[in-house]
């Protein structure tokens, strides 16, 4: 399915913090404002979705379990296609491979995908207690929160506190990780933090559990994402600049090693990265900047040495070594990722990474641009299942020239 | 208590609707043995997603550990200074009372006093 469909345009809300002084603006405000700028991106109308296909991310805020259906009732399109996406910050990219599916088998020609979700509107199950529905029912209410789990930051932590004692992560390491982020969300006008820190402010930022830090945290906002994909022929009719999805590769619910006693250290993306490089036919030393689902810094690292980028293991001194800047030999989260960025709800924030990847490769990424892209890769990452990073990883190779 | 697979002899955690090994529906409620080894751990020193009675036990130690029957859970870590948690600690089990008959299975270090819990307490 090499290049068989191309992303003609793109959009991301500005973020909320959802403070007082500023306009409440619900999802399915955010979802017509960012389709509105994807629309307008790809200079095509909602009219062009009639008999198409409309793709949508689940949101904490959904008010119906029919998510895409209400949307396109709630945009008024009348979709011949409807694709769901509920893989969590995996869903833009598996949406994407889906849209592609649906366009090559000829059902459709184009898809409008969008999603936005507001995790800071969403009222607690109870006064007093920040539960989001996501958190107060199924295995972490009844196995995880009872029992000690404060959250996805512990959640996570049992991962990088389990790599470090098989490896060696130092803190300097997923610091400059955290500090490169910023420094590109100084360039990102959207970034909702875009005040540069130094390592030692990581360094010095609170820990709260053991071993991740404040400034390994992504914020929470309010927002939303959508791009626009088509067939090929039709993507060269709409834009000069169409961006191809050259490969991708998709992995759910990965064990490395036995089901009971998985390692941990190891992700999904070990097992779809070489379906995503097999179809795009493109060797790891061309890809020109990689835009990981950072929602940890160390995730960044683990998910570096699982596209092989180094050997598992070396991640940290692969970051240290490299330049990670725009401009440097290893581009990484050019648009400040979701640690500075933000994350627009757990299935929305993985828009980003491709989102950026589009930005860049159509040359849009103005003072973040990275001279001469031409190929560049994004993923997505989803879900967090009992005892293990990520139920789902996705790899997506994109090239602006066939 | 965990569930076994009545066919492959699995041991399931958390309860699942059929064995993630095998796909078998047979799954009892047998009697495990109440020890395992600390595979993974963290130190939360804030209370995030859950009820802020929790701030009375901060730093809650958590770990994730390999049960001796071989599946692996999450549970509190008792009885044990947060700098003294190790990957590869043995522990065992004890079981607190949650009211209604309720208990959880939260773990301490194995000593040689604790090494066996007394019957009537899984």
């Amino acid at each position: 399915m090499r290049g068989d469909v191309a992303i003609v345009g793109y959009g991301r809300t500005p973020f909320s913090r959802a403070k007082p002084e500023e306009p409440v603006l619900s999802v399915d405000d955010y979802i017509a404002w960012a389709a509105e700028l994807a629309l307008s991106s790809a200079g095509m109308s909602k009219a062009d979705f009639d008999g198409q296909g409309l793709a949508v991310a689940h949101a904490e805020t959904a008010h119906t379990v029919n998510w895409s259906a209400a949307t396109a009732e709630n945009l008024g399109i009348n979709a011949k296609v409807l694709i769901r996406g509920d893989q969590g910050g995996a869903s833009a990219s598996t949406m994407l491979i889906r849209a592609a599916a649906m366009i090559k088998s000829g059902t459709i020609d184009r898809v409008l995908v969008v999603g936005a979700d507001t995790p800071l509107r969403i009222p607690s199950v109870a006064p007093g207690l920040p539960l989001s529905p996501e958190r107060s029912r199924g295995v972490f209410w009844d196995f995880q929160g009872p029992f000690g789990i404060m959250g996805a930051t512990a959640q996570f932590a049992f991962v990088y506190q389990r790599y470090k004692h098989q490896f060696q992560l130092r803190p300097e390491q997923t610091g400059k990780v955290a500090v490169n982020n910023r420094f590109h969300a100084t360039l990102h006008p959207g970034a909702i933090y875009r005040k540069p820190f130094a390592l030692e402010d990581y360094l010095q930022s609170r820990m709260l559990s053991d071993p991740i830090r404040l400034l390994d945290c992504v914020p929470i906002v309010n927002g939303g994402l959508a791009f626009v994909v088509a067939s090929k022929e039709s993507a060269r009719a709409i834009t000069e600049r169409p961006v191809y999805l050259l490969g991708f590769g998709e992995s759910n619910n990965y064990y490395h090693g036995s089901r009971s006693q998985p390692d941990i250290t190891t992700t999904g993306f070990a097992q779809a990265v070489p379906d995503a490089f097999a179809m795009a036919g493109v060797a790891r030393d061309q890809i020109q900047f990689f835009q990981p689902y950072d929602d940890y810094p160390f995730i960044s690292i683990m998910t570096i040495e699982d596209w092989g980028f180094c050997d598992k293991g070396s991640g940290g001194a692969f970051v240290e070594e490299r330049d990670l800047r725009f401009n440097g030999d290893f581009p990484l989260s050019t648009d400040g990722g979701q640690l500075s960025g933000g994350q627009p709800g757990g299935a929305v924030g993985g828009f980003m990474p491709l989102v950026e990847a589009v930005t860049q490769l159509r040359g849009e990424a103005g003072e973040r641009q990275i001279k001469g892209a031409t190929i560049g890769a994004s993923c997505g990452f989803g879900g967090i299942p009992y005892g293990r990073p990520g139920r789902s990883c996705v790899s997506l190779i994109f090239g602006n020239d066939l | 208590m965990l569930q076994r697979c009545g066919q492959c002899g699995t041991y399931n955690f958390f309860p699942k609707p059929w064995c993630i090994e095998c796909g078998s529906r047979d799954l009892p409620w047998v009697d495990a043995k109440p020890s395992g080894t600390i595979y993974s751990f963290t130190v939360s020193r804030v209370v995030a997603m859950n009820y802020p009675a929790w701030e009375r036990e901060l730093p809650v130690v958590v770990a994730l550990l390999n049960l001796d029957d071989g599946p692996r859970m999450y549970a509190q870590v008792i009885g044990c200074a947060p700098e003294s948690i190790f990957i590869g600690q043995r522990v065992v089990a004890c079981f607190e009372p949650l009211g209604s008959g309720l208990v959880i299975p939260k773990f301490r270090p194995q000593t040689d006093e604790s090494s066996s819990a007394p019957a009537g307490q899984r």
